[in-house]
């Protein structure tokens, strides 16, 4: 009971602090970039808004309570986890489920409810990686311990998010495995193996996809035509206007130019114009600047872990979150071709807030108490 | 703490590389939203901006009392987008098809659903046509409600005249979007003109207007009010008098002039036939303009004031010099050349007063004798004859006075009795108005100015006047005038009780423009003011070439009525003097 009540570290309050303080401005920004679309589509302007807010009311309370739960609750149910993630994942391909825009049908919708199952993919490979390598922490030496049973999980699950043609979702799983490998001290030249091939595969699946090609030869181009501004280009340069309408300070929340319609997505994938746009180059760096914290925040409490579970768990959703804001921040600058990558804690869509505040919720489950001073119940080799 | 020193490492790495990468975004949000920032709003101000006309209105027309005469009102043209009809037509809603809906349009506007339909189908690429110009408010309404896609609508000014036929001669008209064609609409371009203005705003993809994104690029601005001397009633009232006595006598066409002695104000000037610039096609395209500063004639004894005014201001002249006058004149005159009175007389001693109230020519040509034919010219000049008015109305005449160095010696004669020279209605209106001045003739005036929308006035004529005879001279003429009130065979209709009018009468011929030679045709004239001993209002009323009574008397009922009217309108006290009882033989 003592230890219910005890207060919390340090990091702890860093990253909560950090987490809510994104959602809150997430809100504020969903409400700013969705309400012209929402009236347009349906008359009422807070109806993404509202709806964001909802999701962030459900997933504070997840997030707190999964930071209450046992490192062993995590190692328990990380199998059952992967399972039903990928059974979720495969109603994707279930045709009455199925549901998505154009190329991207990586959704399912069960009656009035909508949900990304590749959200939770990402949670459950992030557990149940950590679970593999923890207990064969002492067996990595050896490529095949390091490739069996992750390398074939992981192109399953990452198979399957492709098959919903979500690009940039799979990218982040992909880096998700890199993130475990790299954090469970795994050599670099297995590492460098992997990332070889995969780059291979991945090449050659882009190839595949029409879209896809344009898309990236568009990006390769660099947008400089202002010729495609309104075909192959429009989104990437609908990112860059909104970006130069704000310039240093901001055109003043409210104000963006491109949420009139112009910019698809500015919701949630191009959030980031918006906030350049309406907060100017100094937002877009406090931003920044967020995320840097967050990332701060999770390099404290790897560095305050003994076992190499929660270290491999927590570097693993640093670098979906940081990357994965990264991707997208990268995209809107027109450093990346097109993804549809959301920015996590502040673009609008619920499984995925949902889904990033579990697993951060899982990581304040590390960072509540010094392990030093915690009893975890398991007994861990130290990690070399 | 029990991190190994290969993982502190990559912890450190890890950290560093999001450092590294948030350095590379802060320099590409640099270059974009500062270095290439304002080349980049350019591009998107193409996509997002677009702007929109603000309408400027043109200035009214007003007369004396602030009455409308000429206004600015909203039309809309009904236009149409071709391509969208077109798809529209090839597979048109339920209940609805091509036909109907243009006969609809057409039922509406009263346009000519064949009409519509060629303007719609002439070219099926085009995204902009005008099907109807210039409909009102219920009936752009109405077209609206149809609630077609390819229907759309602009506004389009246009401008009323609420006074219709009144002063619309001078007035003037415009024709479509305003462009000025005729009269003061035309001339006093610079004061009525407006000039449109734009506002730009920025607009969502589906072009909704952006809240408070409007900017003005550009002002519209109002034109001018244009301020008439006219008196709207007035003019109304002489219109119609003259009206009726044109019809009445067969004329061809008419003209009153009312002029404000002190000041030169053109406060009435009608003519008949006139003008409706709400209905400018249903007047004949001669008759659409202002014959009272355009159309010269030959304006007859009237003319006579001018000359016993001119000799005596030299002093060769009172209205008590004895006359003697022959029967007929012809002294210098080439063999078989003569001047005659309109009635046969033998000789006659008449007093100059005598000459005016008969209105003897030969008396004229005797007396006029006593100045050379140079000075005579001058005096004309002086008078205002030769040159347009200080009005400058479009296209005004400045009418004819010979050269007195190579006049041949019957027109010598005859310029002092109004032949052999032209004059417009509104320079005889001079004439009088210096009579009654005092001999100084005051510009006359039809605008007093244009009255900017910021309240500054500017077009101010000029009020200066000029001294043409000596105030003695124009009061002599005056009281010589008064005989022919008094005496003449227009005194009965033209005797107002209380008041001393002066007038005088003119019977002149007219030349057939084909033989050049005078011919049976007559214009007719009676000019007067009110009141002698206290000259207010100048009143010149002709009628042209009447076919029922072919002299003065088919004007007088016209002269008394208007100048009743203006004793009425502006409350002229009676006279408190009487005649002198000048008289008129010897």
């Amino acid at each position: 009971m003592r230890r219910l009540f005890a207060a919390e570290t340090s990091e702890y309050f860093l990253l909560l602090g950090a987490t809510v303080f994104l959602v809150a401005f997430g809100l504020v920004m969903v409400l700013s970039s969705s309400s012209i679309q929402s009236g347009a589509d349906g008359g009422d302007f807070f109806a993404r808004a509202s709806r964001q807010g909802l999701f962030a009311l459900i997933g504070l309370p997840i997030m707190l309570i999964l930071a209450r739960l046992p490192v062993r609750f995590w190692r328990r149910w990380s199998w059952a986890a992967i399972v039903g993630s990928v059974f979720l994942q495969l109603l994707v391909y279930v045709p009455g489920l199925r549901y998505g825009n154009g190329y991207n049908t990586n959704w399912i919708r069960i009656g009035p409810v909508t949900a990304q199952p590749s959200e939770f993919i990402k949670l459950a490979l992030v557990v149940w990686f950590a679970t593999i390598l923890a207990r064969k922490q002492d067996l990595l030496r050896d490529w095949k311990h390091v490739a069996i049973p992750i390398i074939p999980v992981a192109v399953v699950a990452i198979g399957l998010v492709l098959g919903g043609g979500d690009l940039g979702t799979a990218m982040i799983l992909f880096t998700i495995v890199l993130a475990a490998y790299f954090f469970a001290a795994v050599r670099l030249r297995i590492i460098a193996v992997f990332l070889l091939g995969a780059a291979l595969v991945a090449y050659s699946l882009s190839q595949i996809r029409s879209s896809r090609v344009d898309r990236i030869q568009v990006w390769l181009q660099g947008c400089t035509n202002p010729d495609d501004a309104l075909t192959s280009c429009y989104q990437t340069l609908q990112g860059w206007y909104s970006l130069a309408h704000g310039g240093v300070f901001g055109s003043g929340l409210g104000n963006s130019i491109v949420k009139w319609s112009w910019l698809p997505a500015a919701d949630n994938d191009f959030i980031f114009a918006v906030i350049g746009d309406e907060l100017g180059l100094v937002g877009a760096i406090v931003v920044l600047l967020l995320f840097v914290l967050l990332a701060f925040a999770f390099v404290r409490i790897i560095r305050m872990q003994r076992d190499m579970f929660p270290r491999v768990v927590v570097g693993g959703v640093m670098v979906w979150v940081i990357g994965q804001a990264f991707v997208n921040i990268a995209v809107v600058l027109g450093l990346l071709p097109v993804l549809g990558v959301p920015l996590p804690l502040v673009s609008a869509g619920g499984t995925a807030l949902i889904g990033t505040m579990a697993a951060i919720g899982i990581v304040l489950s590390f960072a509540r108490h010094h392990p030093d001073a915690a009893d975890t119940g398991l007994r861990e080799a130290p990690a070399r | 703490m029990s991190l190994s020193r290969s993982m502190r490492r990559r912890v450190a790495v890890s950290l560093l590389a999001t450092v590294a990468v948030v350095g590379v975004f802060t320099t590409r949000l640099v270059d974009l939203q500062v270095v290439r920032a304002d080349a980049l709003t350019q591009q998107a101000t193409k996509i997002q901006k677009a702007s929109y006309i603000t309408y400027g209105t043109r200035g009214s027309i007003v007369d004396a009392n602030g009455i409308v005469l000429a206004d600015s009102v909203q039309r809309w043209n009904i236009t149409a987008a071709p391509n969208t009809f077109a798809s529209w037509a090839a597979n048109p809603p339920r209940g609805e098809n091509p036909s109907t809906a243009l006969a609809k349009i057409a039922a509406l506007t009263g346009a000519d659903p064949q009409e519509i339909l060629r303007a719609l189908t002439a070219d099926p690429t085009k995204n902009y046509v005008r099907l109807v110009l210039s409909v009102k408010l219920a009936t752009f309404q109405k077209v609206k409600a149809l609630g077609l896609a390819w229907l759309s609508s602009e506004p389009e000014p246009a401008r009323s005249y609420p006074q219709g036929a009144i002063a619309g001669n001078l007035v003037g008209f415009t024709g479509t979007g305003s462009t000025p064609l005729a009269g003061l609409e035309l001339s006093a371009q610079s004061c009525l003109a407006s000039s449109n203005g734009s506002t730009s705003y920025e607009h969502g993809a589906d072009w909704v207007q952006i809240p408070a994104s409007s900017r003005v690029t550009k002002a519209a601005k109002d034109g001018g009010t244009l301020k008439l001397t006219l008196d709207s009633d007035l003019q109304w009232f002489s219109q119609q008098a003259l009206q009726e006595q044109v019809l009445a006598q067969g004329a061809k066409w008419g003209t009153v002039a009312v002029v404000r002695i002190k000041d030169g104000d053109i406060v009435a000037a009608a003519q008949y036939p006139t003008v409706d610039p709400n209905d400018v096609d249903a007047t004949s395209p001669e008759n659409r303009g202002a014959r009272f500063f355009t159309s010269p004639y030959e304006p007859g004894s009237i003319m006579k004031p001018a000359t016993v005014a001119s000799l005596m201001d030299a002093g060769k002249l009172t209205p008590y010099d004895q006359v003697v006058v022959p029967s007929q004149y012809s002294t210098g005159f080439p063999a078989g050349a003569r001047i005659t009175d309109v009635f046969a007389h033998p000789t006659m001693r008449w007093t100059a007063t005598g000459i005016i109230e008969q209105s003897s020519n030969i008396g004229i040509s005797v007396i006029s004798e006593r100045l050379p034919v140079a000075q005579r010219t001058a005096y004309l000049k002086k008078f205002g004859f030769g040159s347009p008015t200080a009005v400058d109305f479009l296209g005004e005449s400045g009418g004819l006075v010979q050269d007195p160095a190579s006049i041949d010696v019957i027109s010598d004669k005859a310029q002092q009795f109004g032949q052999g020279i032209s004059v417009t209605s509104a320079q005889m209106a001079g004439l009088y108005q210096t009579l009654g001045n005092g001999g100084v003739r005051v510009p006359l005036t039809l605008a007093e100015g244009c009255e900017r929308p910021d309240g500054t006035v500017t077009d101010q004529p000029s009020t200066e006047g000029t001294r043409v005879v000596s105030a003695e001279a124009a009061q002599n003429t005056l009281l010589m005038m008064e005989t022919v009130a008094e005496y003449s065979n227009i005194s009965k209709i033209v005797t107002i009780p209380g008041y001393r009018i002066a007038a005088k009468t003119g019977t002149a011929q007219v030349a057939d423009p084909a033989t050049k030679a005078y011919g049976k045709e007559r214009n007719v004239s009676v000019a007067g003011i009110s009141t002698v001993d206290n000259p207010q209002y100048a009143v010149v009323v002709t009628l042209g070439e009447p076919t029922k009574i072919k002299t003065s008397m088919a004007a007088a009922p016209v002269f008394a009525a208007v100048m009743k009217q203006v004793i009425k309108t502006y409350r002229i006290p009676p006279s408190t003097t009487t005649p002198p009882n000048i008289p008129l033989t010897w």
